[in-house]
């Protein structure tokens, strides 16, 4: 009996060692299209993001305006004719990793996060995959994946159409901290 | 006895603890939502941009600078008369003519302050000139308005046989605007200007014509599209010479046109009385009226080019 209740005081410890909420404030977002004049590229380290280790809630937001672009044109437009970042002013993704690992051994864990990205007031359901990096306690995470402009209702104005690539690629990359009430 | 008050501790508290959990589990959704936002809650007012999409409407500079390290050229042409004694079918209604052209070059030193050099037709001007973007427009209405001040000196270098440009100072003019402009929406943008413009010999030259013109101007733009827009231009110099003089008449200059962003250039197409296209020589002539059929098709073309270096290598984390 004694052995029984060991074993069980003991799991529930391993079990809490990577448990609660962990925010990153400063998390790389970048973007990038391969388009036949110029390739598009931009970055921000703005983005934020909350991850439930618990129950494997995670959601991320990006200002838009924090995107940087090399060509100071090409920012404008981005933000005014594209995404319209006065109307809609972050990108955000919102879900849950689907068969959540057991965190509580350092390692790298390929996840898929099934959500809600919402970019330029178009939200989509999307299963999303990552990798979660587990290392003395410390998380963060990686992901790399594709948004279809018309998905998200971004038009490509017909003159401009050899400039912008139908698909950009979406980079996301996050440090977590324990988040701290 | 003392086993089964363990388990049975040990049970209520794992129940306890599942319950907790459970509690948790179902506030998560928003308490991830609201933790985010107030993660990215603390985000500052931004500067609001592209208050409009060139430099130019149609007369008047718009209160948006060049940024650094672009360059930005400019062609401004102004036809002859559509109407009138010197238009109709004898020039294509005006075609054949042109009463001012404009060749300009801006450059952005930083994101908030370009140099500029003009060559016009109409008075064989050259314009050099500073353009500066002091505040910007906020997001949240703490700053409601962008104010970009301008100077520009203005020389005519012809060749005359009269005496009356002797003084070399003569030839010289300035031109010094503070323009406020406020992007009441995505899709509507005014500005106002007031300016001063001095001419150190006055132009035309006349007798008891002023040296000194104050004048204001207004300007806006409607877009119809995301790429199309209605720009309306208007200027009015106060100038009591200007108001009493009938041989020739002044009139105010006033433009019409529909402005085209393609990414990269913009074009406007308009008509308007004026025939010249800088300030310093409109403001002070325009002698053109539009109930005379003296208006004219006139179009902007500016194209920004970007010295910015690109990116070397592929993006990686």
């Amino acid at each position: 009996m004694k052995y029984i209740a060991i074993i069980l005081i003991a799991w529930l410890g391993t079990n809490h060692a990577i448990q609660g909420t962990f925010v990153s404030k400063n998390a790389k977002v970048s973007i990038y299209s391969k388009a036949p004049l110029e390739d598009i590229e931009a970055t921000s380290q703005k983005g934020t993001s909350v991850f439930n280790a618990t129950t494997g809630e995670l959601a991320f937001s990006v200002p838009i305006r924090s995107l940087v672009f090399e060509k100071s044109m090409m920012q404008e437009h981005f933000n005014e004719n594209y995404m319209e970042s006065d109307k809609f002013p972050n990108a955000t993704f919102k879900g849950k990793i689907q068969q959540l690992p057991d965190l509580s051994k350092d390692g790298t864990y390929p996840v898929n996060v099934a959500g809600v990205l919402d970019v330029h007031g178009v939200k989509q359901n999307r299963t999303i995959p990552g990798k979660i990096t587990v290392s003395q306690g410390a998380v963060s995470m990686l992901s790399e994946f594709q948004v279809a402009c018309k998905d998200h209702n971004i038009e490509i104005p017909t003159l401009v159409f050899k400039k912008i690539a139908e698909s950009i690629r979406v980079q996301v990359s996050a440090a977590y901290t324990p988040y701290q009430k | 006895m003392k086993k089964i008050i363990f388990i049975a501790l040990l049970l209520t508290a794992g129940y306890g603890n599942v319950n907790a959990q459970k509690t948790k589990k179902d506030t998560t959704a928003s308490a991830t939502d609201s933790l985010l936002n107030s993660l990215s809650g603390d985000d500052k007012a931004e500067p609001v941009i592209a208050t409009f999409k060139a430099t130019r409407l149609i007369l008047s500079e718009t209160s948006e600078t060049i940024k650094k390290n672009n360059l930005n050229f400019m062609v401004i042409h102004r036809f002859g008369d559509i109407g009138g004694t010197d238009g109709g079918s004898k020039t294509l209604w005006g075609l054949d003519n042109s009463s001012d052209i404009l060749i300009g070059f801006e450059y952005g030193l930083t994101n908030n302050l370009d140099v500029d050099f003009y060559r016009s037709k109409y008075e064989q001007l050259l314009e050099l000139g500073l353009k500066y973007n002091l505040v910007k427009q906020k997001s949240d209405d703490s700053m409601p308005v962008a104010i970009t001040v301008l100077a520009r000196a203005g020389l005519k270098p012809y060749k005359v046989e009269t005496n009356v440009y002797d003084d070399y100072a003569n030839r010289l003019s300035y031109f010094y605007q503070a323009i406020f402009a406020r992007k009441f929406s995505s899709a509507f943008s005014m500005q106002i200007a007031p300016s001063f413009l001095r001419n150190n010999l006055p132009f035309p030259y006349l007798a008891g014509n002023d040296k000194n013109i104050f004048s204001l101007s207004a300007a806006g733009r409607l877009k119809f599209s995301k790429r199309m827009g209605i720009v309306v231009d208007y200027a009015h110099p106060f100038s009591s010479f200007r108001r009493n003089s009938n041989s020739p008449k002044f009139y105010n200059p006033l433009g019409v046109g529909i402005e085209i962003e393609t990414g990269g250039h913009v074009f406007t197409i308009n008509f308007s009385n004026s025939q010249a296209i800088s300030p310093i020589n409109y403001l002070a002539d325009t002698e053109s009226n539009w109930t005379k059929g003296q208006y004219r098709l006139g179009f902007t073309i500016s194209r920004v080019f970007d010295f910015n270096s690109k990116h070397k290598g592929t993006n990686k984390y």
